[in-house]
């Protein structure tokens, strides 16, 4: 669909420029957030050593950089990414302004998958904590499917089972913290979000998944446009939106369920993200997904150095951060984006 | 009101507050020896059983796993239910006070006229030797509750003697993998304190005002601890998992295996087995060259 230009004044539907202009803020974020810590590195050398070039850091502190701050600042850009990416997804499939990637139970699944293996007093299960709660988000999506049935037909009743599985989740978690009081704290603190066990092996399977569910929202992101229509408009369009809505719905669980299994429950970036990129740009389309996948990042890759710096050398739940620093921006995007409209 | 009437009010209650937090446990010598007694604490149910009151204890909580004598039932002690507990028909129900709703059930119980005795969690040793006196006297064992504390005064005195060390010696108390741990301000922290260890947690002890901040793997690659205690080893910690994560081979601790799983249960057990508890800590200092 070539979409015209007629209405002068308006820019493109799509600007390049503004896609180029995310890649260098994450790149210039993702250079700050590697040159703050505890440890104060020497930042030219910082720079040497990410470009292999000679003089660079050396023991301890190569090791601090290359196997901490490194994979943890990629690992806050993956998860913003996917959590920003499946927002978008979501908000689209479902017409619903405030979709997030959490809706159809994805969190509550990992919620409960995490406090089985926190709960489960044998040393096997803690370890398996992300595989836990990766399927738990799975199952809990699944579960909605098949309870709603008709989704095809019917976005809204897949919604609601979502909310109705998320619930009964919850009130089983709920009641394995209740019987294990010893679990409140690490499960509380899983459900804030953490990036702090962020290693190389973690960066690497959660990449594969993310990366994959990624490049199939982006490749079908033009045609997700067409979900914005009636689905009679959308086939004329020649979309057939119950298959689109299945491959979108999918890909974005994929990418929450690995999201959350990596670091955790991380609030408000699959909401606020989304918007923002929408807000500034005067611009509801999927075709932006690229760009709002990059602001996600970005976004989180900050959030993160907020995390580690704020209360240092202790750490703060980066979800405190996202949402204390997300609301309130939010609200001015949401504004401003009312003024536009009137 | 003038400044000064405003202050010296402000003295009075400041006063009061004072007297209230240091009588935690005041005296009420009880007129009848209570002898159905329900343990909502496995700290408490250790004292009971080394003062001499085990014969009166009819049920204590889930989690009251020490000594295996104690009648161990299926009460919670950490959301406790009044009728629950009227299904034993206690006379003394002893109950602590972070306990969900403490206030609430304590109110209830005593509607029902059953005695209830407010364990409040320890800040330090000096708060544990009042709870036995305090648990001795409610119960009828008051001279024996107070030859235990005597008797734990010596051993802990004796412990911490033969260990301490001149230098201080820097450690680090994992809760868990994501690096939670305990400052110097915690009940924990105190007893490694007494060892005149050096907690590398202090730093960040603005963090949580309970005292159990999380901190950065960073920043403990960089104190570089030369003795770890794992807290956490039932879950599945080790030197060898220590050393998997990245930088860790570095810190002085795991370099030379001076990493101690700590035993279950005795750490956050804050009755007689205080004992065993310094006594292990002890031995572990004395291991470190």
């Amino acid at each position: 669909m070539k979409m015209q230009n007629s209405n002068s004044g308006l820019s493109p539907i799509w600007n390049w420029k503004i896609t180029a202009l995310s890649f260098a803020l994450l790149f210039v974020v993702g250079i700050l957030a590697i040159s703050f810590g505890p440890v104060s590195l020497n930042f030219v050398k910082i720079i040497r050593t990410l470009f292999g070039l000679p003089d660079g850091l050396t023991g301890q502190e190569r090791t601090l950089l290359i196997d901490l701050r490194l994979p943890r600042a990629l690992l806050a850009a993956l998860v913003g990414a996917a959590l920003a990416t499946s927002g978008a997804v979501y908000q689209t499939v479902f017409r619903n302004p405030l979709a997030d990637p959490y809706l159809l139970g994805a969190a509550a699944g990992a919620g409960l998958g995490a406090t089985i293996a926190i709960t489960s007093a044998g040393a096997d299960l803690y370890s398996l904590l992300p595989i836990f709660s990766f399927f738990g988000a799975i199952l809990a999506v699944l579960t909605s499917f098949f309870i709603s049935g008709k989704f095809f037909a019917e976005p809204n009743s897949l919604l609601l089972s979502g909310i109705a599985v998320g619930s009964f989740a919850t009130a089983v978690q709920t009641y394995l913290q209740q019987r294990n009081s010893s679990s409140l704290r690490p499960v509380y603190s899983w459900i804030l979000g953490e990036l702090t066990v962020a290693n190389w092996q973690i960066v690497t399977w959660s990449s594969i998944y993310i990366l994959i569910a990624l490049v199939i929202l982006i490749t079908v992101s033009k045609q997700l446009d067409g979900l914005m229509l009636t689905d009679e408009e959308a086939y004329s369009l020649g979309i057939n939106p119950n298959k689109l809505r299945v491959i979108a719905v999918v890909a974005a669980t994929l990418a929450t369920a690995t999201a959350v299994s990596a670091s955790g429950l991380i609030g408000f970036v699959g909401i606020v993200v989304p918007h923002l990129v929408r807000g500034i740009t005067h611009r509801v389309t999927n075709r932006g997904l690229l760009t709002i996948a990059l602001v996600g990042a970005s976004f989180l890759v900050l959030a993160d150095l907020g995390a580690r710096t704020l209360l240092s050398p202790a750490e703060l739940p980066i979800g405190v951060i996202t949402a204390f620093v997300g609301a309130p921006f939010f609200l001015v995007v949401l504004r401003k984006k009312r003024l536009v409209t009137q | 009101m003038s400044t000064f009437r405003i202050c010296a009010l402000f003295r009075i209650c400041a006063t009061v507050i004072a007297i209230t937090i240091v009588n935690i446990y005041p005296a009420s010598a009880a007129s009848v020896n209570p002898k159905r007694i329900i343990s909502l604490s496995p700290s408490a149910t250790e004292i009971l059983f080394a003062i001499g009151a085990g014969a009166q204890v009819i049920a204590v909580d889930d989690l009251s796993n020490f000594p295996t004598t104690a009648p161990i039932s299926k009460l919670s002690a950490f959301s406790p239910n009044v009728e629950a507990l009227m299904n034993y028909k206690p006379d003394l129900v002893v109950l602590n006070a972070d306990a969900t709703k403490a206030v609430e059930v304590k109110a209830a119980l005593e509607k029902l006229k059953i005695k209830v005795f407010l364990e409040r969690a320890p800040k330090d040793l000096s708060q544990v030797y009042l709870e036995v006196t305090a648990l001795g006297r409610a119960t009828g064992h008051l001279a024996s509750a107070q030859n235990i504390v005597v008797n734990m005064k010596s051993k802990i005195r004796s412990a911490i003697v033969s260990a301490r060390k001149s230098v201080k010696i820097s450690f680090f108390h994992e809760l868990d993998n994501t690096l939670y741990t305990a400052t110097s301000d915690t009940f924990i922290g105190k007893v490694y304190k007494d060892f005149n260890l050096d907690n590398v947690a202090d730093p960040a002890a603005t963090a949580d005002s309970a005292g159990y901040p999380q901190l950065q793997s960073e920043y403990l690659i960089k104190a570089n601890p030369r003795i770890i205690f794992l807290s956490d080893a039932q879950y599945g910690e080790s030197t060898a998992t220590l050393t998997k994560r990245p930088g860790w081979t570095g810190i002085t601790a795991v370099k030379n295996k001076s990493v101690i799983a700590l035993p279950e249960d005795i750490p956050s057990r804050w009755g007689p087995r205080l004992i065993d508890f310094y006594q292990f800590i002890a031995a572990a200092i004395g291991k470190i060259k």
